[in-house]
């Protein structure tokens, strides 16, 4: 799958179950209690961290995915 | 969420909110297909629904939401190792404040001298599902998002 068609398909612009339901993925979400991998992920103010980074300033960092809508 | 945010700020746990793909695009907030749109969403929350945790942005294609399940609201618990300790397939404050509440326990038992080992543990929590607020944020968002979520779930 090339990189547009990814990004196509993950910014579905209905929400409709042919297009959705391919998201609801969390069976295949990593396990608990082993190091997941590294991410890129920008403060609002356009500034450039990663998940780890922002993970290792905290004992414990809760983490919330979503979105506007 | 901010309320947990705060409260357990002075225990050293920290809080961010990882911004998704729009999981109901409507008119007003469609779906996305820049970076710019999606910082300027990014802020509407913000401002609009008044998330003051740290609001980072996934890459367009949601390379981070993806691996981590992609679900539209969950929730994940991570130590300073970045090693993930709670995962739920959405968001509820209480479950949250409950594991956070257990975490921080380990290191007062360790200095008492218990020997512990982590295991995997399921469990079924429930969250509030209030279907009039929902209703009014898909409002905001535009009319095709009230339609589209009607249509799915015709039953509410």
């Amino acid at each position: 799958m090339t990189d547009s068609s990814i990004i196509d398909l993950y910014n579905y612009d209905e929400f409709v179950p042919e297009k959705y339901e391919r998201w609801m993925n969390f069976e295949a979400s990593p396990p608990l209690g082993k190091r997941s991998l590294d991410f890129s992920l920008w403060h609002l103010d356009g500034t450039l961290t990663t998940l780890s980074e922002v993970l290792n300033r905290s004992l414990l960092t809760v983490v919330e995915f979503g979105s506007f809508t | 969420m901010n309320r947990i945010a705060e409260d357990f700020s002075p225990q050293n746990v920290g809080a961010v909110f990882i911004y998704t793909h729009e999981a109901h695009p409507g008119e007003n907030y469609p779906h996305l297909t820049s970076m710019e749109q999606k910082y300027r969403h990014a802020q509407a929350l913000r401002d609009i629904y008044a998330v003051n945790r740290p609001i980072l942005l996934d890459t367009l294609d949601g390379a981070c939401h993806r691996a981590f399940g992609s679900m539209p609201n969950m929730t994940w618990i991570f130590n300073q190792s970045g090693i993930p300790v709670y995962k739920s397939d959405w968001s509820d404050a209480s479950s949250v404040k409950n594991a956070l509440e257990y975490f921080l326990q380990i290191p007062e038992r360790r200095k008492a001298g218990e020997r512990l080992a982590p295991f995997r543990v399921e469990r079924l929590d429930y969250r509030n599902q209030d279907r009039v607020e929902f209703y009014k944020s898909l409002e905001r968002n535009g009319q095709k998002a009230v339609d589209d979520f009607r249509k799915a779930f015709p039953s509410g």
